[in-house]
């Protein structure tokens, strides 16, 4: 069964059926590695979406993004399993209702990491690329090239353990279940075995190249203060310089507001126009609030986010012993 | 002077001989990144990349630079780090180009050529005692679209020197005169032949014939200015999620914010590069945003490169080189708007 | 070669406040360098850039007039981080100062013409700066009307000023205020309807006008509606400048950078500028 095709037909009969009056998906985008958003908004653009292995956007975003937007309208998404949880996040945290969302979940198998894939070229600019499930061709001028999927994957994808949706009107396809990924806080081990001090270089070294674009911030849906602290200047938290001792306090005051609300999507390390290593701060944080407060942020429709919840018996060194 | 042919065998020597006077900028890597970086021998540079991730502005305009430091004894402006006047190897046609427009705004004084108050001193002090090797593009991307502003991949517009990659030697011919002279006192080059010049000239069509065909541009100006109050900014900035990575990849983007860093009576004033797609770029202090919306702002963005610019300085404020069409994480084409512009028309129908 | 980015020091040798709530307070200033003094020559209508070091710098219009010799003057609205700071700031403090920046009020143009000058709320302070220079060649001009208004009677400022004025004859004042208050005995109302209501003849006469954009926006088209025509009317835009040079592209409107090309527009070139009022 082919996924885009089904995914087409739903969104034509979410649209035909008035169930929606937008949604929200993936459409072949200008460039052969990344997929775009697309708004349809009638049948006739339904065919324009698609899912495959370049859809790595977590749409989402859209809901928090302008507000205005969405206000009475029913709006259907197409979510991968990461993507779900963000949307479940948003509706947890009052941004959406549920009943004003179709939830559409599609059966991931993972999303390109684009800068992966031009390391795999040494540079040279891909033309074409060809999703053969556990591989993947990529061509271009002169170079043909067959990768393992885990190669180029986000890496993201590499530790998720939760690839459907967990909370959906339509599940198109079938689920994979959990995966156990055993192996994906193996970076967060190792870099806990090392010295102070290499930790503090490798982690200065990652930050030093940012260059405040905020492109991070703003692909993330848990993002969506209506004044980033970064933008306040009255009074002013932050320098913005490409320093390092501002953009590392950027970041880890990012990681620490996203605490409990991030879904590990990976969105912010595939928009990072630099490369740096995003997510190992942010799965740290995530897998910290998982060991203390038992949350896995946005699986459960029904649950309360850790840091918006309090339990008499959490672990509270200070006040409660 | 004519065109001069280097082998690539003495291409390091060439590299320490520049290193003499100059500091020497080349394509390198940084982390899994590509951009402008200092150098000191060839093993440094990178030759394959063609479009760096990150474009050479901020070899002259930093993304975030000292004004001054300020004490309680007064005011001072740091002295520049590095004696030496600037050098820059490997810079494509779009790159080179993309000075000329910066020098427009920081350096020429346009706005009142009279008053020198109207010039940058940081900006001059570093690029007008620069020296520019171009670098031309044999094999231009998909992303490339410098033929649609009047660039092309063996442009020599903005270099002093321009450089053909031949395989096995480098061919320079000098644009300016600080680049002839330059070349004239080198001993590593030898003189050029009729083959060589012929195989430049052969790169320079295969490269440009591989170049899909320019939009149509001349009336762009006109047709946005027609269009500034047209719902297609909406439907063209929904996508948008309005970070800032086209405009620190652009070469051309130079809006930039100006902060103080400091402690008690001690501290620094900077300047850091800004975006227009920020909303916090035009908030006022009583809180009111004249450029409340993303859809303004993405017009701003669109406006200023294609009509405001050319209005003010004869030329777009683009070059063409794709940067922000891949930095871009929504896959918001600048190449997609700008057809979506010339197809669109004011009964609110996008033909095409 | 010079550089633009150096503020000049200046010293605070007069502050006033202006409304109970002392969120407006005017500082005299006068250069602490006599070179500085020589080289700064301005016109009504231009501004400077207030530079406090660690927290940065603001744009304010320039209140005195350049025939008011000995000082600078410039009124303060406390709302933000530089704001703040200037309103801690004492006699004899110092403070950084760069300017004078942009253009000015037509005010060659205005000779042996009548002149309407139209102001709201604190934006008052260069059209203060234009009313002070034509009174100091007053046989240069011919009627001087003043309409200017205020949310409520506290929130004018230059209040000793304005009693002074009001007693000359050969001004004529008109005060407004929003909303009908105890003991106000001037006009109520906004200020496009008092402009509509008392505006002098159209014939040889000129516009000024510099207020809150909402003020602006309102007053413009009554004045066209009144029969003057667009180089009749000037007024002052305000955008967020920052380098005062038109480098740092945040008052960018159009091809125009407010802080060079204006801030003073007549209404024929706001018309071919978009995003203005």
């Amino acid at each position: 069964m082919n996924t885009t095709n089904e995914l087409r037909k739903n969104i034509k009969s979410l649209i035909a059926e008035k169930k929606v009056d937008l949604f929200l998906g993936w459409e072949k985008g200008s460039l052969p590695l990344a997929a775009t958003p697309l708004f349809v908004t009638a049948e006739d653009q339904a065919d324009k979406a698609i899912f495959d292995v370049t859809c790595g956007n977590n749409l989402s975003i859209y809901f928090t993004k302008d507000k205005k937007q969405f206000e009475g309208r029913k709006v259907g998404i197409a979510v991968k399993g990461c993507d779900a949880r963000s949307v479940v996040l948003n509706i947890l945290e009052k941004q959406i209702k549920r009943e004003n969302v179709v939830i559409v979940g599609l059966p991931c198998n993972g999303v390109l990491d684009r800068k992966k894939v031009l390391a795999k070229t040494d540079g040279r600019e891909v033309l074409e690329l060809i999703d053969n499930g556990d591989t993947v061709i990529v061509k271009g001028n002169g170079f043909d090239l067959q990768l393992n999927r885990e190669e180029v994957l986000s890496s993201s994808c590499l530790a998720c353990i939760y690839p459907d949706a967990q909370e959906y009107d339509f599940f198109i396809g079938e689920a994979r279940g959990e995966v156990p990924n055993e192996g994906r806080l193996k970076e967060i081990e190792e870099f806990q075995t090392l010295s102070s001090l290499e930790r503090w270089e490798q982690t200065r070294a990652e930050y030093e190249k940012c260059i405040r674009c905020y492109a991070c911030r703003n692909v993330c849906p848990s993002c969506y203060c209506n004044v980033c602290f970064v933008d306040q200047n009255d009074p002013r938290w932050i320098g913005g310089t490409s320093e390092y001792t501002d953009t590392l306090i950027f970041h880890v005051i990012r990681n620490l507001h996203v605490a409990g609300r991030c879904v590990e999507c990976g969105a912010c390390q595939r928009a990072c126009p630099m490369d740096i290593n995003l997510l190992m701060l942010n799965r740290k944080v995530a897998m910290e609030v998982k060991d203390r407060f038992g949350d896995i942020a946005g699986l459960d429709i029904n649950g309360k986010p850790a840091m918006s919840d309090f339990k008499e018996d959490e672990k509270q060194k200070f006040i409660m012993g | 002077m004519n065109m001069v042919r280097l082998d690539k065998q003495k291409f390091s020597n060439f590299i320490l001989e520049l290193s003499a006077e100059y500091t020497v900028f080349a394509p390198g890597k940084v982390g899994g990144k590509t951009e402008f970086v200092p150098i000191r021998s060839e093993d440094e540079i990178d030759f394959k990349t063609l479009v760096t991730d990150m474009s050479p502005k901020g070899i002259f305009f930093p993304s975030s630079e000292v004004l001054y430091e300020y004490d309680k004894q007064g005011i001072r402006v740091p002295e520049k780090e590095i004696g030496k006047p600037i050098a820059v190897w490997g810079m494509r046609g779009c790159d080179s180009r993309s000075l000329l427009m910066l020098n427009k705004v920081f350096g020429s004084a346009i706005q009142m050529p009279e008053d020198e108050k109207f010039q940058d001193p940081y900006w001059k002090e570093k690029y007008d005692s620069s020296l520019i090797f171009g670098s031309a593009c044999n094999t231009p991307l998909s992303t490339c679209f410098c033929n649609w502003f009047g660039g092309g991949p063996h442009s020599r517009e903005g270099m002093d020197v321009f450089v053909v990659d031949a395989g096995d030697s480098f061919l320079m011919e000098p644009v300016t005169g600080k680049g002839s002279n330059f070349l004239r006192e080198l001993t590593c080059f030898a003189d050029s032949t009729e083959k060589d010049e012929a195989v430049a000239k052969k790169l320079a069509s295969d490269a440009e014939s591989s170049m899909a065909a320019p939009m149509e541009v001349t009336d762009l100006g006109e047709r946005l200015n027609d269009l500034f109050e047209e719902a297609v900014w909406e439907e063209i900035s929904a996508k948008c999620i309005n970070c800032g990575a086209c405009t620190f990849s652009c070469p051309t983007c130079h809006c930039y914010d100006i902060q103080d860093e400091g402690k008690g009576s001690r501290g620094k004033r900077i300047r850091v590069w800004d975006s227009c797609m920020f909303p916090i770029f035009t908030m006022e202090a009583s809180g009111h945003n004249p450029r409340a919306l993303s859809s303004q702002r993405v017009r701003q963005r669109v406006m200023h490169k294609y009509s405001y610019f050319p209005e003010k300085y004869g030329e777009f404020l683009c070059t063409g080189c794709g940067r922000c069409v891949t930095a871009c994480p929504v896959n918001l084409d600048i190449r997609e708007v700008l057809k979506t512009i010339n197809a669109y028309n004011k009964q609110g129908i996008t033909n095409g | 070669m010079g550089n633009y980015c150096i503020p000049q020091q200046m010293k605070v040798e007069r502050i006033g406040t202006e409304d109970p709530t002392r969120t407006l307070r005017t500082y005299d200033l006068s250069f602490v360098n006599d070179s500085d003094r020589e080289a700064f020559k301005y016109l009504p209508g231009q501004f400077c850039e207030l530079s406090i070091p660690g927290k940065g710098e603001s744009p304010f219009g320039i209140a005195s007039s350049p025939t008011e010799e000995g000082f600078l003057r410039f009124t303060v609205n406390r709302t933000g981080s530089v704001t703040n700071e200037i309103h801690y700031l004492r006699n004899g403090d110092t403070i950084g100062m760069r300017g004078p920046l942009g253009n000015w009020y037509p005010v060659d143009d205005l000779k042996g013409m009548n002149v309407l000058i139209v102001g709201g709320g604190f934006a008052f302070t260069t059209l203060r700066s234009l009313l002070i220079y034509l009174m100091d060649a007053r046989e240069d001009y011919r009627d001087i009307t003043v309409i200017y208004g205020a949310r409520n009677p506290d929130l004018f400022i230059y209040k000793d000023e304005i009693a002074l004025w009001k007693q000359r004859d050969d001004i004529r004042m008109h005060l407004t205020i929003d909303k009908p208050v105890d003991g106000w005995n001037e006009k109520t109302g906004f200020v496009p309807t008092v402009v509509e209501e008392v505006a002098p003849d159209p014939e040889n006469t000129m516009a000024i006008v510099c207020g809150p954009p909402v003020m602006i926006k309102y007053t413009l088209p009554v004045l066209t509606k009144l029969g003057f025509s667009d180089e009749r009317i000037y007024t002052s835009l305000e955008r967020r400048m920052k380098c005062g040079i038109g480098k740092c592209g945040r008052c960018n409107i159009g091809s125009k950078y407010i802080c060079i090309d204006g801030p003073v527009f007549s209404m024929a070139e706001l018309k071919n500028i978009p995003e203005t009022v």
